[in-house]
């Protein structure tokens, strides 16, 4: 039982502080379960992540998977609603203030700041993460070929999900 | 349920072109707000477009519709994994596709990036965040007092330039 409230209270922390998103956050989730509490070990954790990328849905379902492993369902749904409950309610009630805000200097500036804050964290976030679950040359090379491709093409990340999974089953990465 | 690759592009195609509930700038003003909020992006949008059609309870309805087949169908693969994360071809796809999810998360930031060359002061609050976060090891929490008093400056002066 008090690994379901530890779960919850520090999931929903992050919460708040999560700009970019659940992407940006992934370091530290990183940390809070492999380093800290020991509730999975690198490979599940980098595992976790895989099945997130590849399944239908929002991004934030390697915090599911993560609920998922240290306590099943239930543990599932917590960890869900502990990551977003705290932003929601806060959305919740800034939409109309923001929304209302009638100087358009004013909302532009609030929203280049808010990007500007998410670029570095989903930035920093991808560089620790790829530290943490690129085991070999061969992994960097597949990332930084994704990042090349997403840049100079319009495929859809399906399929360069798709091209990771089948040089991943054939052994190269 | 059909949200692949993120939810995002179907959601406007579904809501701003097929069923026209929203007009394509009112599904931009929405999204850039959602962006600015911290939390799940796609969550505080359900929430958004929720709120708007039936307060409180249409935020609820619009988060749980939006989630709950995703997570039954993540929960499934987590069980699949259970069973055969021993072979060795599952190891290699979970590798492969971990390497390309890196990536993928990399070039939003990249994308993002792209957009402040027009401004590139912005770039010191991408710096000092990055430095902040990967090289001090820094909380989030700290990284996020830390970089937006300098993010508001700097973006209160790029709205102003232009």
């Amino acid at each position: 039982m008090s690994i379901l409230i530890s779960l919850f209270l520090k999931l929903s922390a992050f919460s708040l502080i999560a700009f970019g998103g659940v992407n940006a956050l992934l370091p530290v989730l990183f940390n809070l379960a492999v380093t800290q509490e020991h509730w999975i070990d690198v490979q599940t954790f980098s595992d976790y992540f895989a099945i997130a990328q590849a399944a239908p849905g929002p991004n934030f379902m390697t915090v599911t998977l993560l609920g998922w492993h240290v306590y099943g369902v239930i543990g599932a749904l917590i960890a869900t609603l502990a990551i977003a409950w705290p932003s929601s309610i806060l959305i919740f009630y800034l939409q109309r203030l923001i929304m209302g805000i009638e100087d358009p200097l004013k909302k532009k500036s609030i929203q280049y700041a808010a990007a500007a804050l998410a670029i570095g964290l989903v930035l920093s976030s991808a560089w620790q993460i790829a530290l943490q679950i690129n085991q070999s040359m061969a992994a960097y090379a597949l990332t930084i070929g994704t990042i090349a491709i997403v840049f100079f093409t319009r495929w859809h990340p399906l399929y360069l999900i798709a091209i990771g999974a089948l040089l991943g089953v054939l052994g190269f990465i | 349920m059909s949200g692949f690759g993120g939810v995002l592009p179907w959601a406007r195609r579904t809501l701003v072109e097929r069923d026209k509930i929203l007009t394509s700038e009112e599904f931009s003003a929405i999204l850039g707000i959602c962006q600015i909020v911290p939390g799940p992006n796609i969550v505080n949008l359900a929430v958004c477009i929720g709120s708007r059609f039936g307060g409180a309870r249409g935020a609820v309805a619009s988060v749980l519709g939006l989630t709950l087949g995703p997570i039954s169908i993540v929960l499934l693969l987590a069980v699949l994994y259970e069973h055969y994360s021993y072979l060795d071809s599952v190891k290699g796809v979970l590798r492969g596709i971990s390497a390309v999810g890196v990536g993928l998360i990399a070039s939003t930031g990249f994308k993002m990036l792209k957009d402040e060359l027009r401004y590139p002061a912005m770039f010191i609050v991408v710096i000092v965040t990055i430095l902040a976060a990967s090289y001090f090891h820094l909380g989030l929490g700290w990284v996020v007092l830390i970089s937006s008093p300098l993010a508001l400056v700097l973006a209160w002066k790029k709205a102003h330039s232009e």
